[in-house]
């Protein structure tokens, strides 16, 4: 059986998602449902069920216009999801070097350093706002808890880290896409 | 037409037809057109994505309807959603008339 032209369109936008990273199925089904409707009123209308095809696809869009957008959409989301991520491995490392029982800062330094890199490498856009929410909490703990002006260096590894992924992505991109 | 205008505006219109009731997104669409008389005629695949940002702002809520003959998402006004609503609708009021007065309308 022939596939319809629907079923391209939405074999074709499924594809142009994976390539932006976007694998959630509930946006096709939605895609999918909408374009079914707009075929059912089409032919409601006269149209035979070619036309009403076509037309449904010129009325929602080229693959090009629309992907990019349910795209963006999806990277605010990770966006926000990476912040998180970087918060929360921030205050985990500023409990971990304020247990009295923890003296290995080269371990922590170095997890700063990759988790912030990390982060950076996956996506997130401002490497500076990676590096602070990796890297402030050991500062404040020990500066205005334990005096300590020494643990300001964390900042330094998660900045360094920060922005070595960053930079290691910027690279990434412009050797696949070197336009 | 009017695309690019309309892109400014877009959370304003669809929390505005929202307003009416809940829908899915073709009816949606659908309003979008026939309230504007067909000036507003958007790629219609652009609105889907300014739905998911109002749901993700916790403005809209959607579910899936299993009525036939097809699933359907169903979109629909939070109260934070109604409460944004009236706030973009004072600022527009405000926005259209400082245009009026300044193009001489």
């Amino acid at each position: 059986m022939a596939e319809s032209q629907i079923q391209s369109y939405l074999r074709a936008l499924k594809r142009q998602l994976r390539i932006y990273g976007v694998f959630d199925s509930e946006y096709l089904d939605e895609v999918e449902s909408h374009l079914l409707e707009a075929v059912a009123e089409g032919i409601r209308q006269g149209l035979s069920e070619e036309k009403a095809e076509r037309r449904a696809m010129e009325r929602f869009g080229s693959i090009k216009v629309v992907a990019p957008g349910f795209a963006m959409e999806r990277k605010n989301i990770m966006q926000n999801l990476l912040l998180a991520v970087a918060v929360i491995a921030g205050l985990f490392s500023a409990y971990v070097d304020s247990r009295p029982t923890w003296d290995d800062t080269g371990i922590l330094a170095f997890g700063i350093l990759i988790v912030s890199g990390l982060i950076t490498l996956l996506g997130y856009r401002r490497p500076w706002v990676i590096a602070l929410a990796v890297g402030i909490w050991i500062p404040l703990h020990g500066i205005f808890i334990a005096h300590n002006y020494g643990s300001s260096l964390a900042l330094v590894f998660a900045f360094v880290g920060a922005y070595g992924g960053w930079l290691v992505r910027l690279v990434i991109q412009k050797t696949l896409h070197p336009a | 037409m009017f695309g690019e205008a309309l892109k400014g505006h877009l959370d304003l219109l669809l929390l505005a037809i929202l307003a009416d009731g809940p829908a899915h997104g073709y009816a949606i669409i659908e309003a979008l057109r026939n309230r504007s008389g067909g000036m507003f005629d958007l790629p219609e695949g652009t609105i889907y994505p300014a739905l998911h940002r109002l749901e993700n702002q916790g403005l809209l809520q959607s579910v899936w309807s299993d009525e036939a003959p097809r699933r359907k998402r169903i979109y629909q006004l939070t109260l934070k959603g109604q409460q944004a609503l009236a706030s973009r609708q004072d600022e527009w009021k405000q926005f259209s008339k400082a245009i009026n007065a300044t193009v001489g309308l």
